[in-house]
Order: structure tokens, then C-alpha cells, then sequence
């Protein structure tokens, strides 16, 4: 259980068998490889088609978007809980013989969609020249004549509004000798005038210099044909592009029921990219090859037994020497394997832990209960989780999320009993507003609510013995790696002090027998010249050390005194649960009538209640992390290992059976 | 003015709801601007930096807790309020301002290491518990205040 225990593995073997032997291991995923470092070994450098296939990769992943974008495949919100597909050999095989077709269909999606893009601007800059060209439709001349063989024509626009006569006037006002100018205007805006002008050509050039002078410029895309014309052309062009959009739309659309095919690909395709780059670490003389990476010992026997019965191979197996870099693979029963994330979250565990999964389990469950404590919305995480976990083929990761919500609601479920919570005080509401009884008191225990200061001194309790089980961890881990003075003098002051000092302080809030409260005073005084004496025990200057232990002293009192007072969230966010639970039912109990009155509470029990476990939930989860993570790692746990990366079969979507040979 | 005191113990209880409120929106509020910033890149990142957005948002649960409290101790809830003098009234105010200002000042803290947690989350996902640890730090000053206030008035009665 809990850290799995490395091994180093070397294997060398014929060249020949190389791929095989790769491969073999690929389907295993038990080993992950290190770089050769021998610097008299050949490589091969395989990166060229390491990065040919993240090219067809990306091109499958790409058309695949494409796919869902266009033709989204139906499915159930549920559904993509799933675990991935299997594939039967048939099938397998089927669509290994046609991966070359498949990559085309990717590449044929990837320019269907580029299509579409590129309609999609064309109309955009149409729609942009029809609009200009609409202010011009009443001109019943090409935009670009020029002119007959007497006559120039000036076709163009003025940046103010003006009449005909009062352009006129103002042309005859700049240049008086201008004469045989006639001015049309096609359409006249605040922005802007729209003109045609024609005149005798010999007075042409007078006649520009005078537009010109008054801010005309001429129409710059001189089109040749009518406005008119031009724009019913215009209007086809972008039906066109539509037409063309569509087409294209419906071709990636006839491609939806090859998407199945296009996973595969993308599964093939990584699963031999690993393989390459795996082929990157291996080093090779002329006719054999040599491979080093850690296995976990437990897969030890069954892969080299039967690497040796198929090859012509040597294999050594040995320890991890200290410097190593050991990779950390964490393994644990059903009931704790489901809080190694939370472990992963913080970090692994490093070379001198040891897991603290296991021992986190039940804490992690125990104070989860503890502050959702409300046996309704812990019947609903249990009833949910348990459904799902039966219904659905579900993928590892999340059958441990969901198994750790089945035991923190089963654990929910327990507390909230104890308190007598259920839906909070529904039970009483009911009672009460609909069949003129009393308010029960359904708490095994006692209810928080209405004595609080009770579960506060039982919460400082629970987190005291959290912490003692904390420190107890670093006991055994030092005295088990031979610090033993160590163990006891970093371990054994804490116990005494706070054991001692803990019904000193609860004799502040609650009685305290006074045999207890005298037992208590030498046991703290006894930490506390443990603390002094021992705490900077490495240093030789009896004043230094002196001086240093009253620093310790100081440092951990503090220390633990927050510590401990941490703990009372347990109390604060249990209430937070059962009071807010209160309020929503009654809400839903102050109408008058009745028969209102169920319809009401119904609805608001309905919409509350589900939000307030959503709240309390995330709280409940946000505040066990911390604990574990703030005061109970500190106290044992270093982390900061690093995750075992195996050679293996990573698909997404399609799972490989064993038998199958991966290409 | 017999109600003088009634009327102060509400005004706590009034207090603590809307300052620990305030501090939650505005938290919430500041956590939730980084968030977006984030799901505008990666949108799968989107439950990670909920739980961050979220964190500041128990203070003003436990403002909400604290007013209850006050309010069905002193009758109001029960629709039969209390006469109660205005030492007394007083002392439900004093009592009620520990959450009301640590859960206002608080919230908003615990909103800003909240959105640099998120930050965190934009570059390296894999360290989110630690970036939830950071905030979850400064609720503890939260709880204590509301500790404080739950005890005092649960012991006024």
C-alpha cells in the first residue's frame, strides 16, 4: 500500500527486436524511461517524425473540432462520464487498414472549413462595395465613362450638401469663364454629394481644377459597368459564396460518421508519437540496443518473465542508488485511493515520506461530515454518487471523485443524525405548521444550534487528536529512518505540552474536574522544560541553547495554539449548514393558508435546499482540504516527489485491449 | 422608549448581514474579474477557478448566521420580539460587531489572494490546492470573528 516501491530496470537486447520489445512495454505501462547517458552509445534521433506526427495530430484534433462544430454528435450530459470506447480487434483492424483514407478525410475537413472561412470574408468585402455602390444606383452612366468624343465626363463626390443650382453657382463664382458645364446630382447627404459633371472637353482641365478646389474626388474604383448593373452582379457574387458555404457545410456534415474513425486516428497517432519519443532515450550500439528506466517492483516479476520467454534479452533489476531521481506511483485500497488527489494537490510525496493518503482518509471524511453535518444533503450526495458509480461505466479518476463524495456523504449522514439535522429542522416545520404539533428533537447527540460552546470544545478536541496523529506520523518516520533522540525530543514535548495545557483551557469555558486541571499543570510544565532543553539541542553554548529553547518555546505554543483554534471551523461552517437550512424552511412556512403554505415550502425547499448544498459543499470540501493541507502536512509531510510517467497506451478516447498490437 | 433596545439588538443583527454581505460581493466580485480573465484563454479551467471565487463568499454566510442568531434569540423571528432594555440591546449590538467589520475587511482581503490564486491557476493549473490554500488563510480570521459573535449572543440570553 501506499508509495509503491521503485525499482531500476535495464534491459539490453537485439537490435531487431527493438519495435516489439517497445511496444510490448507501451501496452504494459509499467515503465518509464530514463535518458541514456552514456555518451559512447549511439542515438537515433527520431524527432523529425516525432514532429511529422504531432502534425497529423494536430490536423486530426483540428477536423474533429471542425466536426463537432458543424455536426455536433448527440450526446447526453451525462455521457461524458464515460470511459473511453473499447475497441473490438475487428474493428481494430479495420480501421488500422484505413488510417491513411482517415487522415485524408481530416485534411479534406481542415480545407472544407478553410473554404467556408474564406467565403465568409469575400462577403463581408462585397457587402462592403454594395453598400458604397447603393448611393450611386441612380446614375444611369458606368461610374468610369470618361466621356464622347466632344464631351469628359467626371463622375465623383463632394464632402458638404448642395443643391444643383447652388454647385452651379458657386463653380461660375470661382471660374467665371466656365461655360457648357452641366452638373447631375445622383444623391445629396449631410456627409457627402454625389455628382456627375460633364462639360466640353476643351474646358475640361478649368473645370476639374474648379470641382477640385470645392473637395471634389473622383469615384475611386471607376467600375465599368452601370451602378444598377453592378450590384445585381454584386448581389450574385455573394449568393454565390452562400451557395458555396452551404456546400461545404454539407460536406463536413456527410463526413459525421466517420468522427469514430477520426478518435481512433488521434489515438493511434499519440500513441506512436510516445513511442517515438520513447525510441529518443534508448542508446544503441551496432546490433543491440539498451534501455534504463524505474518500474514498480510489483510489475517486476510478470514483465521480465515474459520479456525473457519471447526474446533474446538481459535484464537487471536493481535498487534506486540515493542521488536518483525516483518517480512516485501511489497505490491504496478503496477506501483511501479516493484522497490521493487531494494528496497530488498538495504534492507527492518526496523520498523521506510516506504517503499520507491512507491516514488522511478517515480524518478527510470525518471532518467533512462534521461541517456539512446535515443527514438530508448527505443522503443526497450518497444516493447521487452511488447511482452514478452503478449506472455508469466511468473513468478512474472520476470513480475515485465520486467515491470520496460516497464516503464524506455517508460520514454527512452519520453527523447529521448526531445533531438531529435533516434538511435541517424540516421535520419540525412540518410537525409544527401542518399537523399542530411540537418541535422535535431528532439529535442523538445534541444540537449544535442550540449549544454551541459544546461542539467548539469537541472540535478543538478532534483537532488535537488530528494533530497528535500528525505528529505521530514524524515519530514513527524518524525513529524508523534511526533519529530516534530525534523523534522523541521533537515529538514527546509537544504531547506533554498540549495534553497538558488543553484542560487548563478548557477550564476557562467549562468546569474542568480539578484533578484533571492539576495533572494537566506539571504536564505542561514538563513540555514546556522540555521544550526549553531540548529545542535547539545541536548548538553547544549552554546560553545560545538556553535562549534558543525559549524561542522554540514561544514558536510552538504559538504555533499550536493557532493550530488548534483552526479547528473551529468544524463548529462555525456545521451551523453555517443547519442555520441557513432553517431559514430557507422558513421562508417557505410564513404564508397563512395551508394549502399555500405546502405549495410554497415545497418550491422554496426545492430551489433552497439545493443551493445550500452547493454553498456548504464547496465550503465543507474548501475547509477539510485546508486542514489537512495547513495543520496536519505541516506537522509530517515535506512533498514535492515526482510523478511516475510510464511509456504507455495514452488515448482519449478509444481504450486498446490488451491483445491488440499497437502499430 | 421601551423598543430602544429591540431596536438596537436589530441594528446589529442588521449590521452583520449587510457589512459581512458587502465584503462578500465585493470579494466574490474582485475574484470573479481574474476568473473571467482566465476562462477568456482556457474555458476548461472553469470549475478550478470557481472554487477560488467562491472562497470569499462565506463571510457574508456567516454575517447571515450571526443575524439569524440574534434575531430569533430576541424574538423577532418567533414573531413575539422581546422587551428588552437598551443595555441589553447594547450588548447584541456590541456582539455583533466582530463579524460585521472582520467579515467586511476580510471578504475583500480574502477576494484579492483569492484572484491571485487564480492567477496561479492561469499558469500552472496543477497547483490549485495550494492557490486555494493561500485564501482559505485569511477566513480563519472570519471564523474567529464569528466565533466571537455566536458565543457572545448565544451566552446573552
Amino acid at each position: 500500500m501506499a508509495k509503491l516501491t521503485m525499482k531500476r530496470i535495464q534491459i539490453a537486447a537485439l537490435m531487431e527486436n527493438r519495435k516489439e520489445i517497445l511496444e510490448y512495454l507501451q501496452r504494459k505501462g509499467a515503465v518509464e524511461f530514463s535518458d541514456e547517458e552514456d555518451d559512447s552509445l549511439a542515438k537515433i534521433n527520431t524527432s523529425e517524425m516525432i514532429s511529422q506526427f504531432e502534425k497529423y495530430i494536430n490536423t486530426a484534433v483540428q477536423a474533429k473540432g471542425i466536426l463537432e462544430e458543424y455536426a455536433p454528435p448527440k450526446k447526453s450530459l451525462l455521457s461524458s462520464l464515460n470511459d473511453r470506447r473499447e475497441l473490438t480487434e475487428n474493428e481494430y483492424s479495420k480501421y488500422f487498414s484505413q488510417r491513411d483514407e482517415i487522415l485524408r478525410y481530416c485534411y479534406n475537413l481542415v480545407e472544407y472549413h478553410k473554404a467556408i472561412a474564406d467565403r465568409r470574408a469575400e462577403i463581408v468585402k462585397a457587402n462592403t462595395q454594395a453598400d458604397m455602390l447603393r448611393v450611386w444606383l441612380n446614375l444611369d452612366i458606368p461610374m468610369a465613362f470618361e466621356g464622347t468624343k466632344l464631351t469628359r465626363c467626371f463622375v465623383g463626390t463632394l464632402p458638404v450638401q448642395y443643391s444643383k443650382e447652388a454647385l452651379l453657382g458657386k463653380i461660375s463664382e470661382l471660374n467665371p469663364e466656365l461655360k457648357e458645364l452641366d452638373i447631375e446630382i445622383v444623391a445629396a447627404s449631410k456627409e457627402q454629394t454625389c455628382i456627375a459633371a460633364v462639360c466640353h472637353k476643351e474646358s475640361a482641365n478649368d473645370a476639374l481644377a474648379a470641382l477640385r478646389e470645392i473637395g471634389f474626388a473622383q469615384a475611386s474604383e471607376p467600375i465599368k459597368l452601370e451602378p444598377k448593373a453592378r450590384l445585381l452582379q454584386i448581389e450574385n457574387e455573394i449568393a454565390g459564396y452562400k451557395k458555396d458555404i452551404e456546400e461545404s457545410i454539407n460536406n463536413i456534415k456527410s463526413y459525421s460518421d466517420k468522427a469514430d474513425k477520426i478518435e481512433f486516428l488521434i489515438d493511434y497517432l499519440t500513441m506512436r508519437r510516445d513511442k517515438y519519443c520513447a525510441l529518443n532515450k534508448i542508446g544503441l550500439t551496432k546490433r543491440t540496443f539498451i534501455l534504463k528506466g524505474y518500474i514498480p517492483e510489483k510489475y517486476v516479476c510478470g514483465i521480465v518473465s515474459e520479456l525473457e520467454k519471447k526474446f533474446d534479452i538481459a535484464i537487471s533489476v536493481t535498487d534506486p542508488e540515493e542521488d536518483d531521481d525516483v518517480p512516485v506511483l501511489l497505490e491504496n485500497n478503496n477506501f483511501a485511493s479516493p484522497v490521493e488527489s487531494i494528496t497530488e494537490m498538495y504534492a507527492l510525496p518526496a523520498k523521506g515520506d510516506v504517503d499520507p493518503s491512507p491516514i488522511m482518509a478517515f480524518f478527510y471524511y470525518f471532518f467533512f461530515g462534521l461541517m456539512l453535518s446535515d443527514a438530508g444533503y448527505g443522503l443526497v450526495m450518497v444516493i447521487f454518487s452511488a447511482i452514478l458509480l452503478k449506472k455508469f461505466r466511468l473513468k478512474d479518476s472520476m470513480k475515485k471523485t465520486l467515491r470520496m463524495f460516497l464516503y464524506c456523504g455517508i460520514s454527512t449522514v452519520f453527523w447529521g443524525a448526531m445533531f438531529g439535522s435533516w434538511f435541517g429542522d424540516i421535520v419540525s416545520v412540518i410537525n409544527v405548521q401542518f399537523l399542530h404539533g411540537t418541535t422535535v428533537n431528532l439529535a442523538l447527540w445534541f444540537d449544535p444550534i442550540k449549544d454551541p460552546m459544546k461542539l467548539l470544545l469537541w472540535s478543538f478536541a478532534f483537532g488535537i487528536v488530528h494533530l497528535f496523529v500528525g505528529l505521530g506520523v514524524k515519530f514513527v518516520t524518524l525513529w524508523k529512518d534511526g533519529h530516534k533522540a530525534d523523534a522523541i525530543f521533537d515529538v514527546i514535548p509537544s504531547y506533554l505540552l498540549i495534553l497538558g495545557a488543553a484542560p487548563l483551557a478548557a477550564g476557562i469555558l467549562i468546569p474542568v474536574p480539578a484533578i484533571l486541571g492539576s495533572i494537566g499543570k506539571y504536564m505542561a510544565l514538563a513540555g514546556v522544560l522540555l521544550v526549553i532543553l531540548t529545542s535547539s539541542r545541536s548548538s553547544k553554548n549552554i546560553f545560545a541553547r538556553l535562549g534558543g529553547g525559549l524561542y522554540g518555546l514561544y514558536n510552538m505554543a504559538s504555533g499550536y495554539l493557532g493550530d488548534v483554534l483552526s479547528y473551529s471551523r468544524l463548529l462555525a461552517l456545521g451551523l453555517a449548514t443547519g442555520s441557513i437550512a432553517g431559514v430557507i424552511n422558513l421562508m417557505g412556512s410564513m404564508v397563512g393558508n395551508a394549502v399555500l403554505k405546502g405549495i410554497v415550502l415545497t418550491v422554496v425547499f426545492l430551489v433552497g435546499h439545493p443551493l445550500n448544498i452547493a454553498i456548504n459543499l464547496l465550503g465543507a470540501y474548501v475547509h477539510t482540504n485546508r486542514l489537512q493541507f495547513v495543520e496536519f502536512f505541516s506537522k509530517f509531510y515535506e512533498g514535492g516527489g515526482r510523478a511516475f510517467d510510464p511509456l504507455r497506451v495514452n488515448t482519449k478516447y478509444i481504450q486498446f485491449k490488451e491483445e491488440i498490437q499497437n502499430g | 422608549m421601551a423598543n430602544l433596545g429591540l431596536a438596537l439588538a436589530i441594528l446589529g443583527a442588521v449590521l452583520a448581514a449587510f457589512m459581512a454581505g458587502i465584503g462578500s460581493a465585493k470579494g466574490v466580485g474582485i475574484a470573479g474579474e481574474a476568473a473571467a480573465g482566465v476562462i477568456s484563454e482556457d474555458p476548461s479551467k472553469f470549475s478550478k477557478v470557481l472554487i477560488l471565487q467562491l472562497l470569499p463568499g462565506t463571510q457574508g454566510l456567516y454575517g447571515l448566521l450571526t443575524a439569524v442568531f440574534v434575531l430569533s434569540q430576541i424574538g423577532v423571528l418567533g414573531g413575539k420580539p422581546l422587551n428588552l432594555t437598551v443595555w441589553q440591546g447594547l450588548m447584541y449590538l456590541a456582539a455583533c460587531m466582530p463579524i460585521a467589520f472582520v467579515g467586511l475587511l476580510s471578504a475583500i482581503s480574502q477576494g484579492k489572494t483569492a484572484a491571485a490564486g487564480i492567477g496561479i491557476i492561469a499558469k500552472k493549473p496543477e497547483q490549485s490546492g495550494k492557490a486555494i490554500t493561500f485564501a482559505a488563510m485569511v477566513e480563519t480570521y472570519a471564523i474567529l470573528a464569528l466565533l466571537i459573535s455566536i458565543l457572545t449572543v448565544v451566552n446573552l440570553k
